[in-house]
């Protein structure tokens, strides 16, 4: 009984704990003058929900198909590369052609691939951006440059830039969500205030696991717990009593009292099971291959809609070496349900139209095949990875809906209008948040960086 | 618009008639197109990108970095021609896409015509290039002589304890500030220790300077921490923090870099024993190009250069002379920061735009780095490169050592085939009795499929010959499980057979040259050949001439360890005080340039440098002195009239208080819990664990590539410094790092954040790794005091090295109290004590005392 009524006081004293983040370090980043935003410009989104496909997507089945690949399917066609520049299992050079049919969709005609048929229904709402590229052909090195736009050194991620620029809509949550990232670097804030940082978020499958690390109480009973807290508190009282103050000890002790709030409120905020039957279907919750990744989706736009600035959900697998005919389609059937239902889901909830989701890999892939083994038919090829031309896609916050922007050449290798690189897509999404990317700094090493380092332009031609 | 009207009226003046077609063909033609498609990026009114203006003939001829953009009547020497037709991947313009090629084609008639461009005049403001005055420039106080400022008087002739405590008290003096007084000797005594060791002081160190009542009592104290392993083991990975040192090599793949290892024991040696700073500063650079004393030595000198080497570095980049020249930038940030407080990688691309370091100074070290390779392009690993290795040197016993552990090695491998042998022989076996008794039950179609449900229903109607069959048949799966696994095995132990110690380290090349400007940082854009040097801003003289064949890197250490630079002494003493004194005396520890921070104390800045100099570079002797020094000994209360008159404690009127970092935080749960390993070293990865390296081939797509699935044991109790730091983040028993501000393996700092973010409070809460020690730590104390009262005092001794207040002791009694009437798990004296004791433990470790340091 006493452990329970512990719970409910506790539950009583925090409105919404989640995270709770260092309020006043939020609240002094939304009133920076750092966040300067663009004078007379309203922004056109509040909130980012950034949809990362890792691995690199194959751009060629998916959205930019090419008549000229097709018609030398298995043939050899003319590399383009460098001679200084090696690739391994490419040296044949054939051409390889869509795995499934790609076709104009939806009122605007957008190019679609039969293997995304929920994306399909949703064309008119995305913005497809064919001439996107960057710089590092390594997944490593060009995931990092996608998520800090720098690969060589440690930077703040693009939601730590967001987080720091424009503060949180909702005080008691976090501003920037990392739901099943990778590594630190995709989510940290480097010399940003520690504040900025991403919170690592694990979509639970079950009731036994965790969405956040250490968040188990491990005393026998809370009741226990709050003994060992209330005890820790009155020793740290006494210590900042003698030393007549430290704010970093302050700190700690509140976060102290945030940690425990935080074990008891952040599975609810995770728990979607309060959700209708109908949100449930229509992200494929309990679908066979769209469980995992319809849950992610469904929990971004639950954290988007209570005030998340920026909210970034991962999943790998798109690195289709080999057999990219049998393993494409099972990436396609992963996701291509529960992003259609986000962005559904967000349009009808009147969010689309101030939520910018962007929807990317680090790279493209070759119009030519792989064969790493040197003796599959090349039916059991893949593709190589190819940062000179991809395609990425937003969709909301400001952007035109139904415009393919951008053209690669007739092999699908090199983008040759409407060039998007990096820094030009962060720049733009800045731009949507009613931030100048150029303004948007801090002083680290007595130089001021910012998210595009001394690049970017903003793709005035997409927006709405 | 102004300028262009006038101007084509000028300009039909000019030429008149008799180049009026070509003129007229610019004026419909090519004006039009270049205002439209290139002005924006190129032109006096928008931007000059690349430093190329397209708005007058004097612009293009003589071009931007890459130089003149068009040759008159030649197409194919035109750079403007061969950016627009998009056919070369690194120059394309414009940036945004291709033009239509009706327009590549006027733009290419154009120049066949001789480019034909009346805007000769066209007079603009050129924009003013920014050229490095070096005079002036060592105006700037880094690049000063380092001076030997005489002590200041002091009022308070008694306060002092050191020289450079006459350097603190001074200003304070003259601004009114009275410092605070000394901390009580159980906070100086934890301090010191973790300061100098990382570890708190044991019950018996409290007690031993309890008892010192001797004049000397704090210099023993420094002294016997000064010659401890663990003042070396500290301040290694102090100086690990500045070289982005990891057990992997880049961040693609975790490639292991199985080597690494040695570059950090070798620091550990090189920190105990107190080697001259300026000699390790030479090491750190050409160690491999130095004479040596002894075989030791020699292999300790080649080890040495691993600071270059350990960097996160790209080793996959398909594009190799991108990819050297990468290498050589993160050398070249990490020599910039780490000596001299510069921020070298700016100027890869251009001059530095607001410290008086040039292309040529960036180049001309950079010739050095590119005339000793770091890396070579593996054979037979797709496009993959590795970092280079030297075989070490060996002393006979060495040497005799590893052959027996090789001949053990080989002989393990001869056991393992035979093993193999033998099973194979009895698989070849039970095979053919399986085949045997198939053929008689070929028959039955029933018994020959495969389904388990319908051998279940086959083996109820006949079970005997069916269970031989099962059994034989599980016997081969047994023996193919096992082959396999071996097989396995073999392909380890022969992989790991060579056991040849080898280091990551720097030599030089073939052919040691001078290297070219790289226009923007392109190697594809190589222009004016610059010679090997040093900073010149920084220099006292010429840079001595480089002896033919050689790469200059020897020059170039003993340039960065003489005692005329300016820079070295000063940011290694600063750094050496900021670990002391939590802010520098500089507070941008890592860099010293016109952006950073001015010394808040110049004149101890200086005096510091020169002790240290003078003191024949020993850090030892001016840490010595840093932290018997009165500055030190300050309490690091709070003083309302200093907060008031010097509120960031800029003129150190007190000690900063500082959180644990990250090792100190677990070395000093695993020391008070009496469970830490005091006689580490050697490799961190466990490649002796099949499990976890990847594919070992030596030829393949990716390299063999580690995953810390299977910690050693002993790790989880080895100071953090020995355990694997991984690029990918961190894994196994170390967690704690990810939490606390670990540096990133990828970057490089002087000093470390000190956050404080909820998620450190849950793992405060949490975690098992404080669980592990309270629960050891309870239950050593129950084993060895029955009293309660002595136990408290012991715990508090142990924990926060003091003695436990009267008022703690009733809190502490009455929490042991409240939470045995909360125990419901379990009954009986020994099992509640423990539990209640593990509580106080914990919440002791998760305490602000405890995490902090006064």
């Amino acid at each position: 009984m006493n452990s329970i009524l512990t719970r409910r006081q506790i539950l009583q004293r925090t409105a919404c704990g989640f995270g709770a983040l260092a309020l006043q370090d939020i609240a002094r980043a939304a009133s920076n003058p750092l966040a300067a935003r663009i004078p007379g410009m309203v922004p056109k989104a509040k909130r980012v929900i950034f949809l990362f496909m890792g691995g690199g997507p194959s751009q060629m089945d998916l959205f930019d198909p090419k008549l000229f690949i097709e018609r030398k399917h298995g043939q050899k066609i003319d590399s383009p590369l460098r001679k200084e520049v090696t690739q391994v299992g490419t040296d044949q050079f054939l051409a390889l052609k869509a795995m499934a049919p790609v076709r104009p969709r939806g009122h605007s005609g957008m190019m679609i691939s039969d293997l995304m048929p929920h994306l399909a229904t949703v064309a008119d709402d995305l913005c497809l951006l064919r001439g996107m590229n960057a710089d590092n052909p390594q997944h490593a090195g060009a995931t990092l440059q996608f998520h800090t736009g720098t690969f060589a050194e440690v930077r703040p991620s693009m939601g730590a830039w967001v987080s720091y620029g424009l503060g949180t809509e909702n005080a008691n949550l976090p501003s920037f969500v990392s739901i099943q990232g990778g590594g630190v670097r995709e989510y940290g804030s480097a010399f940003l205030p520690a504040i900025h940082q991403g919170t690592k978020l694990t979509v639970p499958l079950d009731s036994k696991s965790l969405p956040v690390e250490n968040l188990r109480n491990v005393s026998e009973n809370d009741a226990i717990q709050r003994q060992r807290m209330d005890f820790m508190a009155r020793m740290n009282k006494r210590l900042v009593g003698d030393l007549h103050g430290d704010a970093n000890m302050e700190g700690m002790v509140q976060n102290m009292e945030l940690a425990a709030r935080m074990q008891l409120t952040t599975p609810a905020i995770v728990d979607i099971s309060k959700e209708s039957k109908g949100t449930l279907d229509l992200y494929g919750v309990g679908g066979k291959d769209t469980n995992t990744f319809g849950r992610a989706c469904l929990l971004a736009r639950k954290l988007s809609e209570a005030g998340v600035r920026f909210v970034q959900v991962s999943i790998g697998g798109w690195d289709h070496h080999g057999d990219i005919r049998g393993n494409l389609p099972k990436l396609c059937s992963q996701t291509d349900q529960p992003v259609a239902a986000l962005l559904k889901d967000l349009k009808s909830r009147g969010l689309l139209e101030d939520t910018l989701v962007l929807w990317s890999g680090e790279f493209g892939r070759t119009p030519w095949s792989q064969d790493l083994s040197g003796k599959s038919p090349i039916e059991k090829h893949g593709r190589e990875h190819q940062p000179e031309s991809f395609c990425s896609w937003m969709a909301g916050g400001g952007v035109k809906g139904g415009l393919t922007y951008g053209d690669t050449d007739d092999m699908g290798y090199r983008a040759i209008n409407g060039k998007v690189h990096i820094h030009d897509l962060h720049a733009t999404m800045l731009h949507l948040l009613g931030i100048d990317h150029l303004k948007l700094t801090s002083r680290h090493l007595g130089r001021d960086f910012r998210l595009t380092d001394v690049y970017g332009e903003v793709v005035k031609e997409i927006l709405a | 618009m102004k300028t262009i009207f006038f101007s084509v009226i000028f300009c039909l003046g000019v030429f008149g008639t008799t180049q009026a077609d070509d003129i007229a063909f610019f004026e419909s033609k090519v004006r039009p197109l270049l205002i439209q498609r290139c002005y924006e990026c190129h032109s006096h009114d928008k931007k000059i990108k690349g430093g190329l203006a397209l708005d007058s003939k004097p612009g293009w001829q003589t071009g931007g970095e890459n130089g003149a953009a068009i040759t008159p009547g030649d197409v194919n020497k035109s750079l403007l021609i061969t950016a627009i037709r998009y056919t070369d991947s690194h120059l394309q313009m414009p940036t945004k896409g291709k033009l239509p090629l009706e327009e590549i084609a006027i733009l290419e008639q154009w120049v066949k015509l001789g480019a034909p461009d009346p805007r000769e005049k066209e007079v603009v403001t050129a924009v003013k290039k920014r050229v490095i005055d070096l005079k002036e420039g060592k105006k700037f106080w880094a690049f000063q002589p380092v001076s030997n400022p005489k002590p200041p008087l002091v009022k308070d002739t008694a306060w002092p304890l050191d020289p450079l405590d006459h350097f603190i008290l001074n200003p304070l003096e003259a601004k009114g500030i009275k410092p605070v007084g000394d901390a009580d000797r159980y906070t100086w005594l934890r301090r010191v220790s973790l300061d100098l060791t990382g570890l708190p002081p044991t019950e018996a160190d409290v007690r031993a300077f309890e008892r010192d009542t001797t004049q000397q009592a704090f210099e023993n104290v420094v002294d016997r921490l000064l010659n401890s392993k663990a003042y070396g083991e500290r301040w290694a990975r102090h100086w690990l923090d500045l070289t982005g040192y990891a057990d992997m090599i880049g961040t693609s793949n975790a490639v292991f870099a199985e080597h690494a290892w040695r570059y950090r024991d070798y620091l550990i040696n090189a920190f105990n024993a107190d080697k001259p700073f300026d000699e390790f500063v030479r090491e750190q650079i050409a160690g491999d190009l130095m004479p040596s004393k002894s075989t030791e030595d020699r292999a300790q000198k080649i080890t040495a250069t691993g600071f270059l080497m350990v960097g996160d570095i790209e080793i996959v980049n398909p594009d190799k002379a991108k990819m050297e020249t990468d290498h050589i930038d993160s050398q070249m940030i990490k020599i910039g920061q780490t000596f001299m407080g510069m921020t070298l990688g700016c100027v890869r691309c251009h001059d530095h735009k607001f410290d008086p370091i040039g292309v040529e100074d960036y180049y001309g070290i950079a010739g050095m780095l590119r005339s000793s390779p770091s890396s070579h392009k593996m054979p037979d690993m797709g496009v993959w490169s590795t970092l280079n290795s030297t075989v070490l040197p060996e002393t006979s016993a060495q040497l005799a050592a590893r052959k027996k552990l090789e001949a053990e090695n080989e002989q393990r491998i001869v056991g393992f085939k035979e093993e193999q042998k033998k099973l194979t022989d009895e698989k070849a076996v039970v095979t053919k009795q399986l085949a045997a008794l198939g053929k008689a039950d070929a028959p039955s179609p029933q018994v020959a499929a495969t389904d388990n449900a319908q051998r279940d229903i086959s083996a109820n109607a006949d079970p005997k010959p069916d269970a031989g069959k099962d059994a034989l048949a599980k016997r081969r799966d047994e023996l193919d499980a096992q082959i396999k696994k071996l097989g396995e095995t073999i392909k380890h132990a022969e992989f790991f057979k060579d056991k040849t110690p080898r280091a990551f380290a720097m030599s030089d090349g073939q052919a040691p040259a001078d290297m070219p400007v790289y226009v923007r940082g392109n190697p594809y854009a190589p222009s004016t050949v610059v010679p090997r040097g040093a900073v010149r801003v920084a220099s006292w003289e010429k840079f001595p001439s480089i002896p033919a064949g050689q790469s200059g890197r020897l020059q170039f250490a003993d340039w960065l360890a003489d005692n005329r630079n300016p820079l070295t002494a000063r940011v290694t003493v600063n750094r050496i005080w900021q670990k002391l004194f939590a802010t520098g005396i500089v507070p941008s520890v890592d860099y010293f340039g016109t952006r950073g921070d001015v010394p808040t104390n110049p004149e101890l800045l200086d005096h510091l440098a020169t002790r240290f100099m003078r003191g024949g570079w020993s850090q030892k002797a001016i840490l010595r002195s840093l932290v018997l020094s009165r500055a030190y000994r300050l309490s690091s209360s709070n003083d309302a009239l200093a907060m008031k008159l010097d509120p960031e404690n800029k003129l150190f009127w007190r000690m900063n208080r500082q959180r644990l970092d990250a090792e100190a935080m677990r070395d000093s749960m695993l020391a008070i819990s009496g469970e830490l390993t005091r006689d580490s070293g050697g490799p961190a990865l466990v490649l002796e664990e099949p499990d976890n390296c990847g594919a070992l081939a030596l030829k393949g797509v990716n390299p063999p590539n580690y995953k810390h699935s299977k910690p050693r044991p002993s790790q989880e109790f080895e100071r953090t410094l020995y355990l694997p730091v991984l690029r990918g983040g961190t894994a196994g028993p170390d967690r704690l790092r990810a939490f606390f501000d670990f540096v990133d393996p990828a970057g490089t700092a002087g000093q470390r954040n000190q956050t404080v973010v909820p998620t450190q409070s849950l793992f405060l809460l949490s975690n098992d790794l404080l669980r592990k020690r309270a629960t050891t730590l309870a239950d050593k104390l129950i084993a060895a005091e029955p009293n309660e009262l002595a136990r408290l005092e012991a715990l508090w001794l142990r924990v926060l090295n003091r003695p436990i207040t009267s008022t703690e002791r009733e809190d502490a009694s009455s929490f042991l109290g409240n939470v045995e009437l909360l125990i419901k798990t379990v009954k009986g004296r020994p099992a509640l004590d423990s539990i209640k004791w593990r509580e106080l433990c914990h919440s002791l470790l998760a305490s602000n005392e405890f995490v902090f340091r006064l």
